[in-house]
């Protein structure tokens, strides 16, 4: 089966996050039996094991399986870690969930969340013919028709992370001259460029990558922190799903800084890709046409009127375009409405300058797709890098594009699908960070209560070097 | 098959170890080498004989696989299994290393410079091919990586005249790379040989290519430009070699092939100039069964005197044929 990761993490080789390693550590419960017993143990023809007993009883052995949870957490596995990802964070696990939830008493019930992307919902609306919004409360209704209870999109909790990219790009800004890697400021958005650094260029890239969490992450603190306590549950007792437009994304929910150690629960308990909701629908038979719209969850969702809004800079966030317009109004007192993007080797590479009197005084740059993020490393180690600022992705024109996206239909391009995407993203009307006033009341009420070393782990993330390891047995020939 | 691969010379190029490349400058004065002991070799004539001119010894780290000159004969690209590529800039005898490409993930396979000069290619162990290109500065900077075959990528080639590029891998095919809008693609994938290819030549024109295999057969493929670009193998040549073919050159002077075998021979096949051109036919002109003692790695033809080829074995050795052609 072909590797669904994005170019970036496919060579960088996921095993080296989730390494397998000789022998599963992780202890399995069994049922022992008390007694002096010795047991034969035979392989049936079918593979299926059966203890054969001294007194010539036959009894078949169950198979050891763990949790995907214990799996990850642990040091190693044995199985590749490609598949255990995949094959775990997909919509069976969710089907699964809404089903024991079904059938559980009401104590042992979890409450479950779903936080879907601009990018997917754009993805959805571009197959089923509809506006992002439309697209957005008919999948509010089928998601709880399945027994979701609650439906956010991450729009809102993006607004946290464009801010906070914001104010940690003014000061690294500041102590520039004290800090030789406080700039360029290289964005952390994209878990297939955070593995790639981490992994391939290890500590000499991290301090350069900005600490802020990603859109996802965001939500996975607001969900499991704000509103978890604000519903009086446990971390454990809600069940978080992220609805994204790629596979790595799957990887970042599975890092280790975002689970919760005293909770025992992850702040993303599973991602699922556009292309995995359709299957959903597909599994479920339901034509997303055909579903009477529901009203969106207002809560966590960047809406107004009934209708979701976007953020300006394309469709990976808008991170370059909301740090560059932040910082030239913050600092140097320029007003800018609209940003000229100036495209350089390849159309994945644009920049953008700030002049004053004639002399540039911000330099800002996005890099999309491998070559690209090569290219900026490579300059950057060499000390050649001009920019102060980098967003970067690691898909070709970025996250509109993912991996995880719906395939075009037989009648149409590749670069049909993506422009059609682009335009019912960009459809939605554009909100300002700075103006959301639920964002800023939260920062109040949530945030300040906390204390400045809460809210840092809240909304920020750190990042760990990867060691390559040469152990043969690991080697894929 | 009266014509003849006679032994101009032999000698020793990397000591107890194997030679794993000889390249002939543009020029045809001077022949670079590497090998399995991380040395790069540079040889001259000194009057009938070849001299080692210089060692460039601490480029790499590990085994140089291949070693390529640029087509203005200044410069030399080296590629090793320590994934990275040199860059060596040719200065009076000697030579000095530029720079150093990384980005690999794992050993590197082949380097090869494109026609132009500005553009060059490395692929490697990590399935991956990249194209650099180089500036005025001399700073080299990557163009694209292509992900096109699903095993270890053995050898990268140019086309002669056009920007097109070639390779062939353990995944048992072969890849065509074309630019399309701002980004490379592949526009054709040559599937026939039942085991590894390991190289490709193009023929004098461009038109043709020949592909050397692990199945011990050499195929001939030609070009078709319609709507699409499309390779189609119009001849196989099987049953002459005994093991593994390891390289294969397409003469651009004379137009005979010559290849490399696991068998420790050299073959050189010419083209019957007869035979319909869809069905080209091509017969064993010259074998020497045991050209070394050992697998021979590389065959190279000087591309300035006609039928002058340069081989190198896993014994470490280079040698220099003359290939006479008796129907002169």
């Amino acid at each position: 089966m072909a590797s669904h990761f994005s170019g970036v993490l496919k060579l960088t080789d996921l095993d080296d996050f989730i390494t397998p390693s000789q022998e599963c550590v992780k202890p399995v419960k069994l049922e022992k039996k008390q007694g002096e017993s010795v047991a034969k143990i035979q392989i049936e023809d079918d593979g299926s094991y059966f203890q054969i007993n001294q007194d010539g009883g036959k009894q078949k052995l169950e198979k050891a399986k763990i949790t995907l949870n214990d799996c990850l957490a642990c040091s190693g596995c044995i199985t590749s870690a490609e598949s255990v990802l995949i094959a775990q964070q997909s919509q069976e696990e969710i089907f699964k969930v809404l089903r024991n939830n079904k059938l559980a008493s009401a104590t042992d019930q979890v409450v479950v969340v779903v936080s879907v992307s601009p990018q997917s919902r754009a993805s959805l609306a571009a197959r089923f013919g509809m506006s992002s919004s439309e697209t957005g409360r008919r999948l509010t209704s089928f998601l709880k028709g399945l027994g979701v209870h609650h439906v956010f999109d991450t729009g809102f909790s993006r607004t946290f992370s464009l801010l906070e990219s914001q104010q940690e790009f003014l000061e690294r800004f500041q102590r520039k001259e004290q800090d030789k890697s406080a700039l360029p400021m290289l964005t952390s958005a994209c878990p297939g460029w955070i593995c790639y650094a981490e992994k391939t260029h290890g500590e000499f890239i991290l301090p350069y990558i900005s600490t802020t969490r990603s859109p996802q992450q965001m939500m996975g603190s607001l969900v499991k922190d704000y509103f978890a306590e604000a519903q009086g549950l446990s971390p454990r007792q809600i069940f978080h799903v992220a609805v994204m437009p790629c596979y790595d994304k799957k990887l970042e929910a599975s890092r280790p800084d975002f689970y919760l150690e005293e909770a025992e629960s992850r702040e993303v308990d599973l991602v699922i890709t556009s292309g995995e909701v359709l299957s959903m629908l597909e599994q479920e038979k339901v034509i997303l046409n055909e579903v009477k719209a529901a009203p969106l969850d207002e809560l966590f969702s960047n809406v107004n009127g009934g209708e979701l809004l976007s953020h300006a800079g394309g469709g990976s966030g808008g991170y370059l375009h909301h740090v560059f317009t932040h910082t030239a109004k913050q600092l140097f007192g320029e007003e800018v409405k609209e940003l000229t993007y100036k495209t350089l080797k390849n159309k994945d590479f644009q920049e953008v300058t700030l002049e004053k009197d004639g002399v540039v005084v911000l330099r800002f740059a996005s890099t999309y797709g491998f070559r690209n993020i090569q290219n900026l490393v490579q300059k950057l180690k060499r000390g050649k890098s001009p920019y102060h600022f980098v967003e970067v992705m690691a898909c070709p024109s970025g996250c509109l594009n993912g991996g995880g996206q719906l395939k075009p239909l037989p009648d149409q391009t590749s670069k049909d699908l993506l422009q059609q995407v682009e335009r019912l993203y960009k459809a939605e009307t554009a909100s300002l960070p700075e103006d959301d006033t639920r964002v800023s009341d939260l920062y109040h009420s949530w945030l300040h209560n906390v204390g400045a070393e809460r809210a840092r782990q809240l909304l920020r993330t750190q990042y760990h070097g990867v060691e390559k390891i040469s152990n043969g047995l690991i080697i894929k020939w | 098959m009266k014509d003849a691969l006679v032994l101009v010379e032999r000698f020793t190029a990397h000591p107890d170890s194997r030679c794993w490349h000889v390249a002939w400058n543009p020029t045809a004065t001077l022949m670079a080498s590497c090998g399995g002991d991380r040395a790069i070799r540079i040889w001259g004539k000194e009057g009938d004989s070849w001299k080692c001119l210089s060692v460039l010894q601490d480029g790499h780290q590990r085994t140089v696989r291949r070693v390529a000159w640029s087509p203005c004969g200044t410069y030399l690209a080296s590629a090793s299994f320590d994934a990275t590529t040199c860059i060596w800039k040719k200065k009076n005898d000697d030579f000095e290393c530029l720079t150093t490409l990384e980005g690999h993930e794992n050993e590197v396979k082949c380097v090869t410079w494109a026609p132009s000069g500005n553009l060059l290619a490395t692929c490697s162990r990590d399935k991956s091919v990249w194209v650099w290109e180089v500036d005025e500065e001399d700073e080299y900077e990557c163009v694209t990586v292509i992900n096109s075959h699903t095993q270890d990528v053995k050898l990268v080639v140019w086309h002669p005249t056009l920007e097109l590029l070639a390779s062939a891998s353990y995944d048992n095919n072969i890849c065509v790379y074309k630019e399309e809008d701002d980004d490379w693609e592949c526009k054709a994938t040559l599937e026939g040989h039942t085991s590894t290819v390991w190289s490709l030549t193009f023929d004098p024109s461009g038109q043709r290519m020949a592909s050397c295999s692990d199945d011990r057969t050499v195929k001939i493929w030609k070009r078709f430009d319609g709507a699409y670009m499309t390779w189609k193998c119009v001849c196989t040549l099987s049953g002459f070699h005994e093991r593994s073919v390891y390289d294969i050159a397409w003469c651009r002077l004379t137009g005979a092939l010559v290849t490399a075998c696991g068998d420790d021979g050299v073959r050189v096949f010419k083209e019957d100039s007869t035979a319909d051109p869809e069905q080209p036919v091509f017969s064993l002109a010259a074998h020497v069964s045991k050209a070394h003692s050992q697998d021979v790695n590389c065959v190279a033809w000087n591309p300035k005197e006609a039928g002058v080829l340069a081989t190198c074995s896993d014994n470490g050795e280079i040698a220099i044929w003359k290939y006479q052609d008796d129907h002169e």
